[in-house]
């Protein structure tokens, strides 16, 4: 038999988002044990050389690793139980009374074995997008990397990956890469992004293109990739609205490296083998305002959905953390079951691209906070309300809107009027954004 | 006679653009055409008006790269330049081609008290068709009967399941399921048992739509049944040539990667000398698996009585997560395909675990080329409909591979007629997988024959059979990872998230008979960054593992041999600013 470790909250990742969970679960006095395969705590951040983190929850902005010290100083102060380079293999759910779950877990330096938990947190992050997944064609020569793993051997490693490279996608990790890439003396020939705007955050489009020279083409993008053993060019060619190639427009572009920044999607293979449904819209699991996804899991941070601001990943960490801790110690108190709340759906109506949490549990005491994405630019703003039975609960005016960017709204779930059992995120936008 | 009939033929059909003279049995066309469907028709009509092969040497003016093409070693400039050494040794037996043919070869050839020089042009073995494939061991129910591909099909079938075993990789003979799309298919069950019968397939059966149903529930509905073949069986195409390789290896023959044939030099009608761009060796006898180059290499020896021409098949790979919803190998020809002698692709169960849709089968010029479109991904889609819960989206990657064919459509293995001492295995198009341990024990005996006349043969009595399959920790009980980690605790370090390899299969996979020298090769061994993130994680680690390995800079690290670095320096500082640990 394999050696079987026990706590109250089990986290799986240590991102920021497992980090906070793990921090404010054990500040309730949870037995908590952090999970994190790599060598060492920090997550995506750790790579994030560049500044801008941080701004929202302690008005500075920091570094990526700088913002996560912050958090990893407190967890080495604390009595969390850190396993590195621990990779879970497999998680199961208990049958007997009271659940929990236990982990298959695999390390290097404390062997294979257990961990058992009644709460499990599930903080493991987001993966990029490949050229495959977006369908790019042509050969498969050495050159072609996502934008995660281009900043990974810059910033890592301290090796460069080309001489001249092309980034497919504006969204923001594309844009500080471009950015990089041009301070470490490679030419970036230009940034290619299919819609007609760009994905990633207003200041980076200033900060890492304009300010560099670096050209952005919009509606274009790469659809053949040629060199046999390493990148010798692309052809790029222009889109329609609907994203469709104009026959004629492609032009071959030469380069040595393919930089794709395409998209992240939640990292959810526990998740789905703990049979979970995922969101289609969010590509996460549903969950409650603390991040409950049922039965005793709590996912927060990327994994849930993928967000713009480091600064909410750890806020919705601590929201998943603290209920993970509430969790398993009322299992403890109640002797085996922890009965749960009445539950309204949270749905998100037309113009918007989802809402997250899918649902608010009334019996969690404090604020609930709502985030959500809108599908199209609104210059003009809007205001948002939320409503139930017809019923506005609460309206906020936003002075702009735009799909790349999360914004959040904070409810009372004391303020949900009993019987109804949803509430409706509307948009009233201004007549120039109509149509 | 009939070399007039197709002179007049192709001058009706062509003009003038196009020539056809006999040439010791073969058919030689020459000349030029507007475009490739124009010189594949001009080949094809010149089957079987002579005793030989086709040789196609029409230019097609849309494609006329594809007639210069060039046979070489990927080298970086400036490196290993002027090495020379092979120069001046001498050897039994040269196999030229590391595929899964010549590692079968050469590993026959083990068998026997005899020198082996196996020849291969890239970095690592497995580095063309033999990983570009579906990995099916084929029932042999598809090969036109009285071929030599239904002959070696059927053969091979029969000894993959005991030869794997000995190579320690995995062999399963899921069976395949050949479903009967409407009436008119089903009522083609009495033909299809006919052939079936005629090429000695092991086994095959009738299953009910109701069968059919119980044993794949997600099947499409409106079936008519199935044509059942339960010897249809599945491996790791690379896995396996690799293992084919290292056993060779570790049972004497001497493998020789990034070395190119270059030429013969012959003495009356036998080759004397092996010319290779790190020197030239003596061989008593030759051995032609050059796959898609296979041809050329003939043309060396003065022997070229046939031409390849390629077809190219993409295949789509299911994430493992769909493994699950499908057992059988499964495809739904039409009616069209049915009769005629292609087998049209569909869904592979494979030994890892995922699904494989494909292969399509289209003619393009490039022995080497994989590139992937989207006009083939688009003729994948109809074998979705075979499975009700497959979906294009499951797709994680698609890939490429070539058919090295001749226009007689049929492998060639035999002795060479004009060479004294060459041996061809040409022409090894589908199903050359599943058909290669019988090629190579047909090849290893004519080599054999040749040998006797001028030495004495007698078997390896210290040939070991059994390889010693590398530890894959994924397939293992927990308490027996246990173990192993507590033995050594890089294999607790996992390196590839989603195919879940250690640290210590990387580094086992290094130190194997054979040299691995880059990310592709490791790859090739023990998986990592095969998985649904395509290395975006594992790359940098595993870098750094081959870099540590080969003792050389992480900035040094191929994809897949010369000329295909992943960085091409270090940064202005050298460092990583980041933070690792
Ligand atoms: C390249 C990039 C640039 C960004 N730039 C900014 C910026 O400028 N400003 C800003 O505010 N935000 C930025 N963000 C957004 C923000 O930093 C991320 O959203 C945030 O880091 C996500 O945190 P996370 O904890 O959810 O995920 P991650 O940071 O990805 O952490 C997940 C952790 O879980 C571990 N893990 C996963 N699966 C397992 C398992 N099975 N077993 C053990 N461990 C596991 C992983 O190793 C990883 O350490 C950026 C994001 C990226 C990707
Ligand atoms: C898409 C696709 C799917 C397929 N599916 C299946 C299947 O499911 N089952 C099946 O049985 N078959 C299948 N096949 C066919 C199978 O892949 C081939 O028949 C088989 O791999 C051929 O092996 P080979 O050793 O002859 O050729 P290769 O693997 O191409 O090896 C030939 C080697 O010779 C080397 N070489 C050439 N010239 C020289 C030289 N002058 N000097 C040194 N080295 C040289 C090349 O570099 C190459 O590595 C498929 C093929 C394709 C393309």
């Amino acid at each position: 038999m394999v050696d079987r470790k026990e706590y109250d909250v089990l986290v799986i990742g240590g991102g920021p988002a497992g980090l906070a969970a793990a921090l404010s679960a054990s500040g309730t006095g949870a037995r908590v044990g952090l999970i994190e395969r790599e060598e060492c705590l920090g997550g995506i951040l750790k790579q994030c050389v560049h500044d801008g983190f941080g701004l929202v929850r302690f008005g500075q902005m920091l570094s990526g690793p700088e913002y996560a010290r912050r958090f990893i100083d407190l967890v080495e102060g604390s009595d969390i139980a850190v396993h590195l380079e621990t990779f879970v293999h497999a998680a199961r759910r208990l049958a007997s009374a009271g659940g929990g779950y236990v982990l298959e877990c695999v390390s290097r330096d404390e062997g294979v074995f257990e961990a058992y938990a009644p709460a499990l947190v599930l903080a493991t992050g987001c993966r990029e997008r490949s050229d495959r997944q977006v369908f790019i064609h042509g050969d498969r020569p050495a050159g072609v990397l996502t934008a995660g793993l281009a900043q990974h051997l810059v910033n890592i490693e301290g090796v460069l990956p080309g001489r001249r490279a092309v980034i497919l996608g504006s969204g923001d990790i594309g844009l500080i890469m471009a950015r990089r890439l041009t301070l470490e003396g490679m030419e970036v020939e230009g940034v290619y992004e299919l819609k007609a705007e760009p994905s990633g955050l207003s200041r980076n489009l200033q900060q890492c293109l304009s300010d560099f020279g670096i050209p952005l083409h919009l509606l274009m993008t790469v659809v053949e990739i040629h060199g046999k053993r390493r990148v010798e060019a692309v052809t790029a060619a222009r889109v329609d609205l609907r994203g469709s190639v104009i026959a004629g427009s492609e032009r071959l572009v030469e380069c040595d490296t393919l930089v794709l920044s395409v998209g992240l999607i939640p990292e959810n293979e526990l998740a789905l083998s703990l049979g979970l449904g995922l969101d289609p819209s969010t590509k996460g699991p549903k969950v409650d305002q603390g991040g409950g996804a049922g039965e005793g899991i709590f996912v927060c941070g990327n994994a849930l959905h993928v967000n713009d601001l480091v600064d909410y990943v750890s806020e919705s960490g601590e929201a998943a953390g603290r209920d993970a801790a509430g969790h398993a110690l009322s299992i403890g108190a109640a002797g085996g079951t922890a009965a749960p709340g009445r539950r309204v759906a949270v749905k998100a109506g037309p113009g918007f691209l989802y809402a997250v949490p899918q649902f608010i549990d009334l019996s969690r005491p404090g604020p609930a906070v709502i985030y959500f994405r809108v599908n199209s630019t609104l210059r003009e703003g809007a205001r948002v309300s939320l409503s139930a039975a017809g019923e506005t609960l609460l309206g906020k005016r936003y002075p702009a809107l735009r799909p790349p960017e999360m914004e959040r709204l904070e409810i009372d779930p004391g303020r949900v009027p009993e019987g109804c059992d949803s509430l409706w995120l509307e948009l009233e936008r201004k007549e120039a954004d109509l149509g | 006679m009939k070399l007039d009939k197709l002179r007049s033929a192709l001058r009706k059909r062509f003009g003038d653009g196009v020539e056809a003279r006999e040439d010791r049995g073969s058919i030689v066309l020459e000349g030029q055409l507007p475009s490739w469907e124009a010189r594949l028709e001009a080949g094809s009509r010149a089957v079987g008006a002579g005793s030989r092969g086709v040789v196609n040497d029409i230019v097609a003016d849309d494609c006329a790269w594809a007639a210069s093409e060039r046979l070489d070693s990927p080298r970086d400039p400036g490196r290993d330049e002027g090495e020379k050494g092979l120069e001046g040794l001498s050897f039994d037996v040269a196999v030229i081609g590391g595929g899964v043919v010549g590692c079968a070869v050469a590993r026959e050839l083990a068998k026997w008290r005899v020198s082996t020089i196996l020849l291969e042009k890239e970095e690592d073995v497995a580095f063309h068709a033999s990983s570009r494939n579906d990995g099916m061991i084929h029932d042999g129910f598809a090969a036109r009967p009285g071929s030599l591909k239904a002959k070696f099909n059927i053969l091979g079938n029969r000894l993959w399941e005991a030869l794997a075993w000995e190579l320690g990789i995995e062999f399963r003979r899921p069976g395949s399921i050949v479903l009967f799309r409407n009436a008119a298919t089903q009522a083609l069950y009495p033909a299809f048992a006919a052939r079936a019968a005629m090429n000695h397939v092991d086994g095959w059966e009738y299953w009910s739509p109701r069968r059919v149903r119980a044993e794949e529930p997600n099947v499409c509905d409106g079936q008519h049944g199935a044509f059942f073949l339960p010897s249809a069986g599945v491996i790791s195409p690379y896995r396996a040539t690799v293992a084919l390789a290292e056993s060779a290896v570790m049972n004497g023959v001497r493998v020789e990667l990034g070395t190119c044939v270059k030429g013969f030099e012959k003495e009356g009608d036998r080759i004397a000398r092996v010319r290779t761009d790190r020197g030239d060796f003596r061989a008593s006898v030759v051995v032609n698996a050059a796959g898609n180059w296979a041809d050329v290499v003939a043309s060396f020896a003065d022997d070229r009585f046939f031409s390849l021409h390629q077809r190219r098949g993409t295949d789509m790979i299911l994430d493992s997560q769909a493994g699950g919803l499908q057992r059988h190998i499964m495809a739904m020809p039409s009616i069209m395909q049915a009769k005629s002698t292609t087998k049209g692709g569909g869904l592979v169960t494979t030994v890892e675990g995922n699904i494989l849709v494909g292969p399509t089968a289209t003619e393009l010029p490039g022995r080497e080329s994989y590139a992937t479109s989207t006009s083939e991904l688009r003729t994948l889609e109809r074998h979705f409909r075979i499975n009700r819960r497959l979906l294009p989206s499951m797709a994680i990657t698609y890939f490429a591979g070539v058919r090295a064919c001749t226009w007689e459509e049929d492998f060639i293995i035999e002795r060479s007629r004009r060479v004294a001492n060459l041996v061809h295995a040409a022409g090894i198009q589908s199903p050359g997988l599943a058909s290669a341990p019988a090629i190579a024990e047909e090849v290893a005996r004519i080599s054999l024959d040749v040998l006797c006349a001028t030495m004495k043969v007698s078997p390896n009595a210290s040939f070991v059979a059994v390889r010693d399959a590398p530890l894959e920790l994924r397939r293992l009980s927990l308490e027996e990872r246990a173990k192993a980690v507590s033995r050594n605790p890089s294999y607790g370090r996992i390196v590839c998230r989603c195919e879940e390899v250690s640290e210590g299969e990387i580094r086992d996979a290094m130190k194997s008979p054979l040299p691995v020298r880059s990310l592709d090769a490791v790859k090739r061994r023990a998986r990592p960054g095969m998985g649904r993130c395509h290395g975006g994680f594992c790359t940098p680690r595993v870098m750094e593992i081959v870099a540590d390995e080969l003792g050389i800079g992480i900035d040094e690290v191929t994809k897949k041999g010369p000329g295909s670095r992943i960085a091409v320096g270090m940064t202005k500082s050298g460092l990583g600013e980041g933070f690792r640990g």
